[in-house]
């Protein structure tokens, strides 16, 4: 068996601007979510799977983990900065929580540009939000893009 | 490491930590396919550059290369789905006894994380770590006015010993709220 992915699309730091936002991508948290969760990130602490284990922990609900949250954050950034582009850095507060059955959106916006000695930089806002909870995790990442000369 | 009070001093403890290295951590595995894959799964992520191989031999890594937040995940040993919580944690978690900062608490909040990606994670790369404390102080919260700070950082390094990424954890350990009351009450 074979896949076929298709190459993601190059963005170029010349056709970048301040206050472009990248609309990223959106996805419901139902149980199929919450076992890719746990499968993908190797987190089995059960907090993060077992509605009773978190309730009696004060929680209400399970809560989605670290690494899920970190995951969706850096394709959205690996995703803009495309096959020839690279994520430099990520950073993400933990400030509220995503649970079962919301619809999270991951978004993101440019807020700088720079051309240093390290490469053409782009500074972003992310962050992943739930109609529950707003925006749960504030981030900011920074990507080097190819330019077009 | 939860103390007493009376033993209990942030100028010694922040001499004695800051800056102190844990030991070496070695990456069970290699960095390899099929973690990528149930990690993009989770995502919904679809990039050739992680999933592809016949992509990545032809991409400028002349291989697949793993997400950078998958860095720690290869360079450690993982924890195994026989544990769903418990008393072990720490134990369980991989924390390093020498980077064990005494804190009046035992109550761990982790409070924001950031990553810094150098090099690439190529297929069949192997990985290493070396943990250690950056920075420690004492910042009330709402809940316990000496919640204790703990500032981690953690080189992560390849087989060739190139620094691949680093990350910067700020988390912090504070006293349940019956412990701060009897504190309150004594005063």
């Amino acid at each position: 068996m074979s896949i076929d992915l298709k190459p993601l699309p190059q963005t170029y730091f010349e056709d970048v601007n301040v206050g472009d936002e990248v609309p990223g991508f959106s996805y419901k948290l139902d149980w199929t979510e919450m076992v890719k969760q746990v499968s993908g990130s190797q987190d089995f602490y059960a907090v993060h799977h077992d509605p009773e284990f978190a309730k009696s922990g004060g929680h209400k609900d399970i809560f989605y983990n670290t690494g899920w949250t970190r995951a969706n954050l850096y394709r959205l950034l690996a995703d803009f900065a495309g096959p020839d582009g690279w994520v430099r850095k990520l950073h993400f507060e933990m400030r509220k929580m995503n649970r079962p059955n919301v619809t999270i959106q991951v978004r993101g916006k440019v807020t700088a540009k720079e051309q240093t000695a390290e490469g053409n930089l782009v500074h972003l806002d992310v962050w992943i939000e739930n109609e529950e909870e707003g925006v749960a995790t504030p981030a900011s990442g920074i990507v080097i893009l190819p330019s077009k000369a | 490491m939860k103390v007493p009070e009376s033993q209990f001093d942030i100028e010694a403890i922040r001499k004695a930590y800051i800056g102190r290295k844990g030991k070496r951590k070695d990456g069970l595995y290699p960095v390899e396919h099929d973690p990528i894959r149930r990690h993009e799964h989770m995502t919904h992520g679809l990039n050739p550059l992680f999933l592809d191989p016949a992509y990545g031999k032809k991409s400028k890594y002349g291989s697949n290369i793993a997400p950078g937040v998958m860095t720690d995940y290869f360079a450690g040993d993982g924890t195994w789905p026989s544990w769903g919580g418990g008393p072990d944690i720490g134990a369980r978690m991989g924390a390093d006894p020498e980077l064990d900062v005494p804190t009046l608490g035992d109550r761990a909040i982790n409070l924001s994380t950031t990553w810094e990606f150098l090099a690439p994670l190529k297929i069949g790369d192997v990985l290493w770590s070396e943990p250690s404390i950056a920075d420690v102080y004492v910042k009330g919260i709402k809940i316990d006015p000496k919640a204790v700070w703990i500032v981690n950082e953690t080189r992560f390094y390849n087989q060739r010993n190139e620094l691949v990424a680093l990350s910067r954890n700020t988390g912090l350990r504070h006293r349940a709220p019956e412990e701060v009351a009897a504190e309150a009450a004594k005063a």
